[in-house]
């Protein structure tokens, strides 16, 4: 059985328990849909007496968005994680693209180990280098998603291999044209990818950064001011919203990335 | 034996003269010495195509890098066109075992951009283009990206990029590696095509499959290292040997596979090559 067959979602129901196996889109769909139906019983039947239940999720949602601006939060939090995400594929694709320079190639090594330094400890150094609010925000933002943005985009750039860049050679193209075709063009869609990663990354720390410094608000301060009065209905909803735009922004990044680079979704072998 | 056609030998096309690659503390290449002249007949165009041929690892790809220009030798210098220049990189179309084009390209936008890098203006590339399309059978497929195209296209839009961007001397890494009997075939008439194209059109073919070679090729060039007097391999390869086909009646002549002078040539290079 494989992926390009069309089959009937009933074809063998024992396949989904085997290794190594492709199944439809329908019956994966249909796993998927079962799974959620699960999870949601579980939940509602959950025996923990803190875990709210999903109308009581769904209620704190409601009092959040239309008595608590919920809405404005999140298009705070949101435009702040788009503009620290825009910062961040400007800096760290230009430091990737530059490790064509073996000049630089130390200096992106350095800022690639940055990972492995803790947020907290860089916040008092940043503070004193940004002033707090906002700017800290986007500065602890933009480091915590550099570092990793440009250790991936390093490494892509770094397995391009040496026979792309003798084609193009052999085309009489000049070192600089090189570096635009092959190391630029040639991986931009992977540069979106890491991009997508990285967008995850920025979103998952939002709520921790805009924890550090709640002036303006954010969702982050928002959920943490629930949690501090135990509104565990609440804490929740909020989650459940992070988590929808979270995907939601995967999602659009997928398809921008699809759009761009069609060729990174384009095979011979017919779905 | 089949008659020798009438030729004559003229203007050099390439020289190899005393090449040395050193990679560490490994000497690669020893010297090689060869040179391609530019055949002419008086009945028909003649290109030509020269199989270089040798045992893996004895250093073909690295020679392959050096008629190139993509790699500089140790010592000696590769001259290309009467007088000759030194090869750099661009003068020399190369067309790499795996076909490589720009994924991100469609298969015109693969040939504009060589041609673009040949100094051509975009009118003239297009029309360049649009001819070689015609002659490779891919105009339907100009606005495909390469990942939607089977080997056999994609081999074919490698070798239309160089065209675009190198004109006449075209290298080939392996063309017959890994296919079946018809696509062998194909690949063949495809070798023919290009060299009888044009008089100056001249083919190389880096390969270790000697039917293969010796089926298409005017010029059998073979590349082994030299044994010492206990038969212990001497590092270096060089070339040992050159079969000039054309006066075996060989060259130019299609379906010559089961001739008896097709498979002594055959025995002789195979007993030859398994010494080296």
């Amino acid at each position: 059985m494989t992926a390009s067959q069309p089959q009937a979602p009933a074809a063998n129901w024992a396949d989904l328990f085997r290794p190594n196996q492709a199944v439809s889109a329908v019956a994966m769909q249909i796993v998927i849909g079962v799974q959620v139906v699960i999870a949601l019983v579980v939940w509602w039947m959950s025996p923990w007496a803190a875990l709210p239940k999903p109308n009581e999720v769904f209620a704190a949602l409601g009092r959040l968005w239309f008595a608590q601006g919920l809405g404005q939060e999140l298009l705070t939090s949101f435009g702040m994680n788009l503009q620290a995400l825009a910062i961040t594929a400007v800096l760290s694709l230009g430091m990737a693209y530059l490790t064509v320079l073996p000049a630089v190639r130390p200096i992106v090594a350095a800022v690639a180990k940055g990972r492995f330094l803790g947020l907290s400890g860089l916040t008092f150094i940043f503070t004193l280098m940004a002033g707090g609010g906002r700017p800290l925000k986007l500065a602890l933002l933009v480091f915590g998603m550099t570092v990793f943005f440009v250790t991936s985009m390093a490494a892509v750039v770094s397995a391009i291999p040496k026979s792309a860049f003798d084609h193009a050679r052999t085309l009489r193209m000049s070192e600089w044209e090189v570096v635009w075709d092959v190391v630029v063009l040639g991986t931009m869609d992977q540069a979106i990818e890491v991009l997508r990663q990285n967008a995850a990354i920025g979103w998952m720390m939002l709520t921790m950064v805009e924890g550090i410094s709640r002036s303006e608000g954010g969702v982050g301060a928002m959920l943490l001011n629930q949690n501090k009065h135990f509104h565990l209905a609440e804490v929740f909803a909020i989650q459940i919203l992070i988590l929808l735009v979270g995907l939601l922004l995967d999602y659009a990044i997928g398809v921008f990335k699809n759009a761009v680079c069609p060729w990174a979704v384009l095979t011979l072998e017919r779905k | 034996m089949a008659a020798a056609h009438s030729y004559s030998l003229a203007q050099s096309i390439l020289k190899v003269e005393d090449v040395s690659l050193t990679l560490g503390d490994n000497l690669i290449l020893d010297k090689v010495n060869f040179e391609i002249r530019n055949i002419t007949r008086p009945d028909a165009i003649a290109g030509q195509v020269v199989g270089l041929l040798g045992p893996s690892g004895i250093g073909k790809t690295q020679l392959f890098h050096l008629l190139a220009g993509l790699k500089q030798p140790t010592a000696g210098r590769v001259l290309i066109g009467d007088p000759g220049q030194a090869v750099e990189r661009g003068m020399v179309g190369v067309v790499a075992q795996h076909y490589p084009l720009f994924m991100h390209r469609t298969v015109l936008g693969n040939l504009m951009v060589a041609g673009a890098r040949s100094g051509k203006s975009e009118a003239e590339c297009k029309a360049k283009a649009a001819k070689l399309l015609d002659e490779f059978r891919l105009s339907d497929r100009a606005n495909h990206y390469p990942s939607q195209l089977s080997g056999g296209q994609r081999q074919r839009v490698a070798i239309a990029q160089q065209i675009m961007c190198s004109e006449s001397f075209l290298l080939m890494d392996e063309p017959f590696s890994g296919l079946d009997l018809i696509a062998l075939r194909k690949v063949q008439e495809l070798i023919h095509g290009i060299s009888t194209a044009h008089e100056l059109n001249t083919i190389i073919v880096v390969t270790h499959d000697i039917a293969a070679a010796l089926e298409v090729a005017d010029t059998i060039l073979l590349l082994g290292r030299n044994s010492d007097e206990r038969g212990k391999f001497v590092p270096g390869a060089r070339i040992q040997a050159t079969y000039n086909l054309i006066e075996r009646g060989l060259a130019w002549r299609r379906g010559i596979a089961n001739t008896p002078e097709f498979v002594e040539c055959l025995t002789e290079i195979r007993e030859r090559f398994a010494l080296l």
